[in-house]
């Protein structure tokens, strides 16, 4: 693990001391040649776990994860050039370096055997996110967005902390390792109804849940690119990954205390995805969306069988590069008009015409087409939750046909139409823009053909 | 507790009064330092505004997706029909920024309120005709829940236009044009005028149009503060400042023809504070020049014109502010309350103001006779050697006038035509106008605010064509001429 773990670090010495006019160049670089280290991950044992240390481990669900986290650094780099191109170089410097800062806690997170230092990281995270947004966000809401993203977020998880000290306190191991074979029967009782909440909000919160899901489209709007890639793709992620492990030691207390919250995010799907149809910004409209996928991935953890586990899988890696990828197309439209209403800036296929064929491949991904990875996710969770209840194929087919509207009616209304006359000197895509929409789209694309690597533990 | 200590201890020196009842409060002021702490605690808590930084309630916002430069009646036309058509509530961020929340010397309400349907362009009558039912309809477009509903005190007596007789073809062309278009005008002998308004002297009138219908004069004052209210129930922002510089880039392209063009957008309008030098850069989408007789000065800060003449490049905007007198007289012997508003072929006019036998008129000064638009001072020697005059020919009850004040305002003048531009500019191409209409904006502003919104919505103009006002006619040299201009 210190094989990801040291070069993430050195990422830091590698700005600070680099030329002003290589910092771009050096840190993307390293860290695109880190990302492809990350594939010796997939290495895995069987069944078991790959196991590096004591402390850090990595197996099949947090894998891909890794791998996804590890690749999106160098996406991020490549997103930020244009906005930050009228700072200072130590500002820049400062960027990359809370950039790297988050990068490094994350991969501890997704690797961290010890339940305890897994949420040591897991709240470090927030403090490069939060600085990121508020110092480099665009509008002055972004200190009322970094607000309500850090206290949604530490109150869900500070009763976490109290109940692992607690886990501690009776089984004697947080270990994770160990704590998947010890795992015993949670007997009904109010303390475990509140140990079970206490467990599990942390991630609802995360996620996002549908109820207190209000963060989330604060956050995205204001953040700028790269912080906006980031919460899409992984740290939204955090939450699922956090509640795949959680769930393990809950058992069978999940049964019926999942029902609240199975129906809430059932419900919350469909409403997210209509209120999608309503935006007029842009980004908040991918962020609604976000919150519509990630309701998906939480109705599939909870009701826990083994295919909807590998959907939820499936579908994280999947939303992670569909949302960045659309969180960059709308940045790309976002620097050239210098607003994110989607009606005043119309028309772009007959201006930027490659620029359009990306977004098409992000709009249609984005709706589940076959035969993509998201489609996979997508139709796991719809199958499992039919063999849960019936009922539930419904709200889920309804939900596709509104992800399908929505995303259409972006593609549509961003793209296809007569341009307006103040959009006529836009300027053409950069081939930074074209290569970072590619390295979005080439991963997503290429495990079409071999899914089973991101289907989990469970495959 | 303390206090009380206090009061024990200073007792005997203060003979009755203690420190609490000092008038005016402690001098230790507990209660309000108190309320302060609380205030500012409960303003830490999410949803509530606070912000670390210094206050800054009085800037703009820092970001706006349009920016409208200039908050008299046509700039409060556009936002409104841009929140008005745009396809989700909320959708678009409107800033209008205006220099003088008095309106002390901005054109609307300095204005004489007239709307005629009498142009000879057929889309100038399409326009007063829109909005001719826009103001007839005004309580329907502009209500307000819970406000009361607006007054524009229309008074629809109709333009009285007199033509010589060199003038006459002219007008009965003009007036085919205007019934074409739907105008109700009706054409008068000058037999048939002295039975009508038996106070004109029909001496050398050969022809005389008078609208029937849609035509009048109404307070602007009113039209403007209906739009700002309705403007402010509808999300548009309003600041008081004053646009000092735009950042802009600059792109080299080619057109299908081969030729280089230079196309230009605004990235950034510098929005400088009243007598500081306080400015905030909002970054903006789109920028509406519609800063009326200050239009030129702001088209030359965004780079329209700097460039050699004879080339898109080097034509300026032509709008200039031009000083008008207007002059309210007293004549107990007038034409009293059926007075339309006569125009004279001489270029007097005059309108009936109020129900006390006053009257507002004047006359356009010619090319020479330009007063200097330095300031707003009002010239009388002009009312008596030019207006007087004509006025008394024409109406021989206004021998015996007596002028009562006057006052001065400024046409948002182009020099070109004496028409409006709108549409957007074609090089600097996030910059639309809607500006230049020499005298007749504010009749013609709501039509016009409605065209500039689908301008800037659709990329075309929907329901009234105004592809002859658009600014390529400066460079291409044509003109949208209107024969007579009040």
């Amino acid at each position: 693990m210190l094989k990801y773990i040291i070069p993430t670090m050195m990422l830091m010495p590698l700005t600070w001391l680099s030329k002003n006019n290589m910092i771009w160049i050096n840190s993307t670089l390293h860290s695109l040649l880190i990302s492809f280290t990350s594939l010796l991950l997939m290495n895995q044992f069987g069944d078991n776990s790959l196991n590096f240390s004591l402390t850090f481990f990595s197996d099949s669900l947090s894998t891909p994860l890794l791998i996804l986290t590890m690749w999106l650094l160098p996406l991020m780099l490549m997103a930020s050039q244009h906005h930050l191109l009228k700072e200072s170089p130590t500002r820049k410097k400062l960027f990359i370096s809370m950039l790297v800062l988050l990068q490094l806690f994350l991969i501890m997170t997704f690797t961290a055997t010890e339940l305890i230092f897994f949420y040591i990281m897991f709240e470090a995270t927030l403090v490069p996110t939060l600085i990121i947004i508020t110092r480099w966000g665009n509008q002055t809401e972004r200190l009322n967005a970094g607000l309500y993203f850090l206290f949604y977020t530490l109150t869900g998880s500070l009763p976490l902390l109290v109940a692992l000290i607690h886990i501690q306190n009776t089984v004697g191991s947080l270990n994770f390792l160990i704590l998947q074979y010890w795992a015993q029967p949670v007997p009904n009782s109010w303390s475990n109804v509140f140990l079970w909440l206490a467990c599990m909000m942390a991630f609802m919160v995360k996620m996002p849940l549908y109820g207190l899901h209000l963060w989330l489209p604060k956050a995205h709007v204001e953040a700028p690119i790269a912080g906006s890639m980031v919460l899409a793709a992984i740290l939204l992620k955090l939450g699922g990954y956090g509640m795949m492990r959680i769930t393990l030691l809950l058992n069978p207390m999940t049964d019926y205390m999942a029902y609240p919250f199975i129906m809430l995010s059932l419900w919350g799907m469909i409403m997210t995805s209509s209120i999608c149809l309503r935006q007029t910004d842009l980004k908040s409209l991918i962020a609604y969306s976000s919150v519509s996928h990630m309701a998906l991935v939480i109705v599939a953890i909870l009701i826990q069988t083994p295919w909807s586990y590998m959907g939820a899988t499936a579908l994280m890696i999947a939303h992670g590069l569909t949302s960045s990828m659309l969180f960059c197309l709308a940045n790309s439209n976002y620097e050239r008009i210098h607003s994110r209403t989607m009606i005043l800036a119309r028309g772009l296929q007959t201006l930027l015409p490659l620029m359009a064929a990306w977004w098409l491949l992000a709009s249609l991904t984005n709706l589940a087409l076959p035969p993509t990875i998201n489609l996979i996710g997508e139709l796991f969770v719809v199958m499992s939750t039919f063999s849960w209840s019936n009922i539930t194929i419904i709200l889920m087919g309804l939900n596709m046909v509104i992800t399908a509207l929505y995303s259409l009616y972006m593609l549509i209304t961003t793209q296809r139409g007569k341009h307006t006359h103040h959009i006529n000197n836009i300027l053409p895509s950069f081939t930074r823009e074209n290569a970072l929409m590619s390295l979005h789209m080439l991963p997503l694309l290429l495990l079409s053909l071999n899914p089973k690597i991101i289907l989990g533990p469970l495959y | 507790m303390l206090r009380r200590a206090l009061r024990l201890r200073l007792g005997p020196c203060l003979s009755g009064r203690g420190l609490g009842t000092y008038r005016g409060g402690s001098t230790l002021d507990w209660d309000g330092k108190v309320s302060k702490i609380k205030k500012k605690i409960q303003s830490i808590f999410p949803g509530r505004a606070w912000s670390p930084l210094y206050d800054t309630s009085h800037l703009p916002p820092e970001r706006s997706d349009v920016v409208i430069v200039g908050g008299g009646v046509l700039g409060l036309s556009v936002a409104y029909w841009l929140k008005r058509l745009e396809k989700q509530q909320g959708a678009i961020q409107v800033l209008v920024v205006e220099r003088d929340h008095t309106y002390a010397r901005a054109s609307t309400v300095l204005s004489v309120g007239g709307i005629r349907q009498q142009f000879s362009l057929p889309e100038n009558v399409q326009l007063s005709l829109f909005s001719a039912e826009f103001l007839r309809n005004i309580n329907e477009y502009l209500a307000v829940v819970d406000d009361p509903p607006l007054d524009l005190q229309f008074n629809p007596s109709g333009y009285l236009l007199l033509a010589s007789e060199e003038g006459a073809a002219i007008m009965e062309r003009n007036v085919k044009i205007q019934r074409q278009e739907g105008a109700k005008v009706c054409l008068m002998s000058p037999e048939q005028l002295q039975k009508k308004f038996p106070w004109i002297n029909t001496e050398g009138v050969a022809l005389a149009s008078y609208g029937l219908e849609n035509e009048g004069w109404f307070d602007p004052w009113c039209l403007l503060q209906g739009l700002r209210r309705k403007l402010q129930s509808m999300g548009v922002l309003f600041c008081q400042g004053e646009v000092t510089r735009f950042i802009s880039s600059s792109s080299h392209m080619e057109t299908a023809s081969g030729e280089q063009v230079t196309l230009k957008r605004i990235h950034e309008v510098h929005v400088k504070m009243d007598h500081s030098q306080e400015f905030q850069p909002v970054e903006c989408a789109i920028v509406v020049n519609a800063a009326g007789a200050w239009s030129g000065q702001i088209a030359e800060l965004a780079g329209v014109g700097t460039g050699p003449p004879g080339t898109m490049q080097g034509t300026k905007l032509p709008v200039e502010p031009r000083k008008r007198y207007v002059y309210l007289w007293h004549c107990p012997q007038g034409p009293g309350l059926e007075a339309p508003l006569v125009a004279d072929p001489s270029g007097a006019y005059f309108r009936r103001e109020g129900l006390g036998n006053n009257y507002l008129g004047s006359c356009s000064p010619t090319e020479e006779e330009e007063p200097d638009p330095g300031n707003l001072e009002v010239d009388y020697d002009f009312f008596q050697e030019k207006v007087w005059p004509r006025l008394a020919q024409r109406v021989p009850a206004f021998e015996t006038l007596k002028v009562r004040s006057a006052w001065a305002g400024y046409y948002d003048y182009n020099t070109f035509d004496q028409n409006g531009v709108v549409g957007p500019h074609p090089l600097v191409i996030n910059m639309y106008f809607a500006t230049g209409f020499s005298g007749h904006g504010l009749q013609q502003a709501p039509a016009v605010g409605r065209a500039v919104a689908e301008m800037m919505l659709e990329g075309h103009f929907q329901t009234i064509n105004l592809s002859p006002f658009l600014f390529g006619r400066f460079y291409f040299g044509e003109k949208a001429q209107e024969h007579c201009i009040l």
